[in-house]
């Protein structure tokens, strides 16, 4: 395995590198979340990193022929590549470098994928790049919880009851999405096990997002973050709610923020105080009522909304977490 | 032969379907006197992002020869009417699929008329708009910018207001009568139909003069051939930034040469530098990398990155030390630290101004709560 | 498998008893590529099965990943290549499909990446057998395309292929198509040469300022409108037209160092002076038909053959010289294009439309044959040639494409 690079966790937001590698030259929507993610991400990596990324909002809107705003290097792949995307990127170079035909360095790999990308279409390719521990790579799949760049169509990691062009309240069918959301990262922790780290994470905590971003990047092997990612196209809200909705995402219990690391699982943010029982919940109507997305909702709607989130921290095995409940047998 | 064409110049999902309802009234409306009429927005804005300026258009012929002589060409390419929902897309428009600004009544006939929707006056909408060398006619429809998101329209009759406005300004697009019985057949709402007669009665038409405007060349950019762009679809990255303004101090990213956020961004951020704390978090969680950080710690919104989302507001925790402002009340994309350098005194007189102007005409972008719009529109009723 | 020892290979230039699958794979050894992907599908995979035991006895150094699918297996090698890395890939039929959004990708992003495709019917039915619809599908998307005869082609082309493929005024992928069964699973005496050899003759594989890298800081591929995609075509297009010279000096250059090859890199002509009747085919029919035509030259029958070895680029203007003097063109297609201008198959369309602007067009008449593995004997051969012999004669096409060998 080749060496990492010395990137050590970042105490305090004054520390943060003020250096940009994600600068202007996308053409993202206002209060894009997602475009903040790409660059509290590639800020945390730094210069000496090649970033991947598949078809979606950030790359069709970040990346419109004859401008870009990545000072890295940057490639576009294919919707469902992000995971042979990263493989084949750091093999390459691992290659390469073992035999001679490249100076020795340690170079960050990371590669992104949306929802759509990832925990659709991409999820085998990514299911299968964790697997190869000889290489250091991150995937980071940022979720914006619907296919927002083809014009909000629902995917498998679209929260239930949501609006969107494939799921649209009708006059007989108020609820055309009846899917429950994908639970990736806990899908990739457990499957994976020489995976050594994957980690759940928002935008809306700059620093913290930082700090994973490394954590993810010098750990050694393959490693996964999920963020999720207000969209105010999608989402349908005022885009300077972004901030605020990502905490809300999180203060209502329905996101959990944790690391898991070497197989341990550590909650972090707002998710620890409240997997502790220090911090009650917010009303899921409080997260619900503030997007446009869910204006369809009746209250009973926003009631099973609630009692579903309840459930993961109330009766899952690891709350909040694995959907898993302990027979009495 | 007589065909009419008209754009509606919007910003992208804020705008889409007040922009698609006014396209189809048009034809719906054409229909009514037996003429033939398509709406289509630009395929290059789609998908759509926010606040990103896009266009769609109606057009309507005597007969269907003739609106193929015009559809012949997909994006027309000039137009009777300029229909501008958002007036600080006065100073240009510069949609996320193209490159080079494009003033906002480059397709404008000659005395064709622009629709601006606005609270500004005939003046200072004119000191935005681009110079032309033929004389136009501006229509201003007196109210609040109307935005609102992909799945909840704010029914403010905007579109119906502009459709009055319409058909008085184009007579030849079509009569009164036929633009109400189009509106009372697609809206169902007899409140609609009285909006639109009453822009009808109140609008008006300011002569646009050639070389009234702004005397800029807008920005244009040439497209390179096979020959000198690079092969295996490669572009150069953006280079490495540096110090505050190349000094040693702060820090300043390099940006893009090619595209500029000014015509993304109906508000901007003023910044009250005196009671700034320098806790990072608008530069942090600034999505499109906007704020340079000057040698004193202090946040700069650069204007070549700003969209104008007002995250950097939302984050802040001093009260009105950052503040969303609308854009209209700028004339340059000048630094505010600078400016502040210069005459600290000037800066905050003329910054606190523009914040008491904003208190006074709220400016949302967007679905705020669910039922906001309603208690928004009783609001706008009222006043 | 080799009988060679490993420590031995390569040392001295050694005869063998290989297939053209395991030519191949020593061909990757001795190119010293860097990542190699694999999926199993028959019978294309022979060559990953021996790409792995070359690794695993440490004949040569690469990164060997077995990937979870075709697109995968195509999506890795490519975006190894674009930091700099030698690549191998291949498949066969529909798992050739499986990557099919990979491989156009492939093309567009001008990645040298080199392929074998096993050439197998496509599903369903699932047949094993040869066909070549498999490769001939991806003729439009900027590929090199190759159909090799012999194990000793295969190792030969391959080495080739990287030359050409990687070389900065082409940057395309090739495929190097080989019968399946015929070549993947039969063995035949392979001369290998060694690694002085190559080294001499395959320079390393430089991207320059197309490489990504932090030392290149580049954007690739970042998404178009109409505004730039004609542009980005036309630069292909001159790529795939410069490759035509490209690949004759390369083989000229080739046959230097190792001494073998035909006198064009393009087709490969048999007894074709004074030919009247031509017959033109790819891959390993060219068996059968030599056999056919000693024979009736024998007889005094002046029959000929071509074989199309690059099938992209078209070698158009070599065939307009070889076939422009003879009296009927008799094409043998190992694939069928269904609905076509003449319901017939892809090389009697491709050929004909590159023999339209001739003078003196020869007759053209189409046999499908030996689809989905079927083997074409000699006396398939035989009656394709009495066929045309009638037309000419006659000076009448009674049946343009002929389904030879199908039970009614």
């Amino acid at each position: 395995m080749t060496t990492v690079q010395d990137l050590p966790q970042i105490k305090g937001v004054k520390n943060i590198p003020l250096e940009e590698q994600f600068t202007s030259g996308h053409r993202t929507c206002q209060g894009c979340e997602s475009a903040l993610v790409m660059r509290l991400m590639i800020k945390a990596a730094g210069p000496r990193t090649i970033v991947v990324g598949s078809t979606g909002c950030m790359y069709v809107a970040n990346t419109t022929y004859y401008s870009t705003p990545w000072v890295v290097p940057w490639m576009h792949t294919q919707l469902g590549s992000s995971g042979s995307a990263a493989t084949g990127t750091a093999a390459g170079l691992a290659s390469m470098m073992r035999k001679g035909k490249m100076k020795q360095e340690p170079i960050n790999v990371i590669a992104f994928c949306g929802d759509g990308g990832g925990a659709d279409m991409g999820l085998s390719a990514i299911s299968a790049a964790l697997q190869h521990d000889e290489y250091n790579l991150l995937i980071l799949m940022y979720d914006n919880e619907s296919y927002a760049n083809t014009d909000i169509q629902v995917s498998g990691s679209s929260p239930w009851g949501a609006n969107s062009t494939f799921s649209p309240p009708g006059k007989v069918h108020r609820i055309m999405n009846k899917r429950w959301k994908k639970n990736m990262a806990p899908m990739l922790a457990t499957g994976h096990p020489n995976c050594r780290y994957v980690a759940t994470a928002c935008g809306s905590y700059g620093l913290d997002f930082n700090n994973k971003i490394r954590r993810a990047l010098t750990i050694g092997g393959p490693t996964f973050i999920h963020s999720i990612d207000p969209c105010p196209k999608g989402w349908d809200y005022d885009p300077k709610f972004s901030h605020e909705l990502g905490m809300l995402a999180i203060e209502t219990g329905l996101w959990v923020q944790y690391e898991i690391i070497d197989g341990e699982l550590i909650l972090n943010g707002p998710s620890r105080s409240i997997g502790r029982g220090i911090r009650k919940r917010k009303p899921i109507g409080d997260y619900l009522t503030r997007q446009g997305r869910f204006a369809h909702l009746t209250p009973e709607d926003i009631q099973y909304f609630q009692t579903k989130v309840d459930e993961t921290w109330e009766k899952w095995w690891m709350p909040g977490v694995i959907p898993l409940t302990m027979s009495d047998e | 032969m007589s065909t009419v064409a008209v754009e509606v110049v919007y910003r992208g999902i804020f705008q889409k379907t007040l922009a698609r309802n006014i396209v189809r009234t048009i034809v719906f409306a054409a229909r009514k006197e037996g003429k033939i009429g398509t709406a289509f927005g630009r395929y290059g804005d789609s998908p759509e992002r926010n606040g990103i300026p896009a266009k769609q258009f109606a057009v309507v012929a005597d007969d269907p020869e003739e609106l193929d002589e015009t559809l012949a060409r997909y994006e027309p390419t000039e137009v009777d009417v300029t229909i501008n929902v958002d007036d600080t897309l006065c100073k240009g428009v510069e949609s996320w699929a193209w490159y080079g600004l494009q003033p906002i009544n480059q397709l404008t006939k000659p005395d064709g008329t622009l629709i601006v929707t606005s609270w500004q006056d005939a003046d200072s909408l004119i000191r935005d708009m681009h110079q032309k060398d033929a004389p136009i006619g501006l229509s201003i429809v007196k109210g609040t910018v109307s935005f609102s998101g992909l799945w909840v329209y704010k029914d403010d009759h905007t579109d119906v207001r502009i459709l009055g406005t319409l058909a008085k300004v184009c007579p030849q697009l079509v009569s009164l009568e036929s633009m109400l019985e189009a509106i009372q057949e697609q809206m169902d709402n007899e409140t609609k139909v009285a909006s639109a007669q009453k822009s009808f009665d109140l609008a008006s038409v300011r002569p646009v003069e050639p070389g009234e405007g702004n005397p800029e060349t807008p920005y244009k950019f040439e497209l390179p051939g096979w020959k000198t762009m690079e092969e295996g679809v490669v572009i150069r990255g953006i280079e490495a930034g540096a110090g505050f303004r190349g000094g040693d101090g702060g820090y300043q990213p390099v940006r893009s040469e090619v595209f500029k956020k000014y015509s993304t961004r109906s508000m901007r951020p003023v910044i009250n530098f005196e009671t700034c704390i320098k806790c990072t978090l608008c530069w942090l969680q600034c999505p499109d990398t906007c704020f340079d950080v000057t040698p004193d710690g202090l946040y700069d919104a650069n204007m070549e990155s700003c969209c104008g989302c007002g995250v950097c507001e939302a984050v802040c925790p001093v009260p009105d030390c950052v503040t969303m402002v609308s854009e209209a009340d700028f004339e340059d994309n000048n630094s505010q630290y600078e400016m502040w350098q210069e005459d600290k005194q000037g800066y905050n007189s003329w910054m606190t101004a523009l914040v008491d102007k904003q208190k006074a005409e709220t400016r949302t972008h967007g679905f705020h709560h669910v039922g906001g719009y309603a208690e928004e529109i009783s609001e706008m009723t009222e006043a | 498998m080799t009988t060679i020892a490993p420590s031995e290979l390569f040392q001295t230039e050694k005869e063998d008893l290989i297939s053209g699958s395991e030519a191949i794979a020593l061909a990757c050894a001795l190119a010293d590529v860097d990542v190699i992907t694999a999926y199993p599908i028959r019978p294309y995979d022979t060559v990953m099965q021996y790409v792995s035991k070359l690794k695993a006895d440490g004949v040569f150094d690469c990164d060997f990943i077995v990937a979870e699918s075709e697109h995968s297996q195509f999506e890795i090698v490519k975006h190894a290549s674009s930091v700099g890395a030698r690549t191998f890939c291949g498949s066969s039929g529909v798992g050739w499909f499986y990557a099919f959004e990979a491989i156009t990708v492939t093309a567009g992003l001008r990645m040298p990446v080199v392929a074998m495709v096993g050439n197998r019917a496509l599903d369903d039915p699932g047949a094993f057998g040869t066909e070549h619809n498999d490769a001939l599908a991806v003729r439009d998307l900027g590929w090199m395309l190759y159909w090799v005869a012999t194990a000793q082609e295969a190792l030969d082309t391959a080495l080739l292929a990287w030359r050409v493929a990687e070389d900065p005024n082409v940057l395309l992928p090739m495929a190097i198509s080989c019968d399946g069964s015929f070549l993947t699973h039969s063995q035949a005496i392979v001369n290998v040469p060694t690694s002085d050899q190559v080294q001499k003759y395959l320079p390393p594989y430089d991207r320059g300022k197309l490489q990504l890298h932090p030392d290149n800081p580049i954007t690739v591929a970042p998404q178009v409108n109409e505004d730039w995609l004609m542009e980005i075509r036309r630069q292909s297009d001159e790529a795939m037209q410069r490759s035509v010279s490209v690949i004759r000096d390369a083989y000229e250059d080739f046959k230097k160092t190792f001494n073998r090859g035909d006198p064009s890199p393009f087709i490969e002509e048999y007894m074709t002076e004074d030919a009247e009747i031509i017959i033109v085919g790819m891959g390993t029919l060219a068996l059968p038909v030599k056999v056919a035509i000693r024979r009736l030259r024998e007889a005094g029958r002046k029959i000929g053959f071509v074989r199309v070895k690059f099938f992209r680029p078209f070698p158009t203007e070599e065939l307009r010289q070889v076939l422009g003097s003879s009296k009927a063109v008799c094409v043998v297609d190992r694939d069928y294009s269904f609905g076509s201008p003449s319901f017939a198959g892809v090389l009697f369309h491709e050929l004909r439309s590159a023999l339209y602007s001739l003078e003196n067009r020869p007759m053209m008449l189409n046999f499908i044959a030996g689809l989905g593995g079927r083997e074409v004997h000699v006396n398939d051969v035989n009656h394709m040639v009495d066929i045309v012999q009638k037309a000419v004669d006659t000076g009448k096409i009674e049946q343009e494409s002929t389904w030879i060998g199908v039970r009614e």
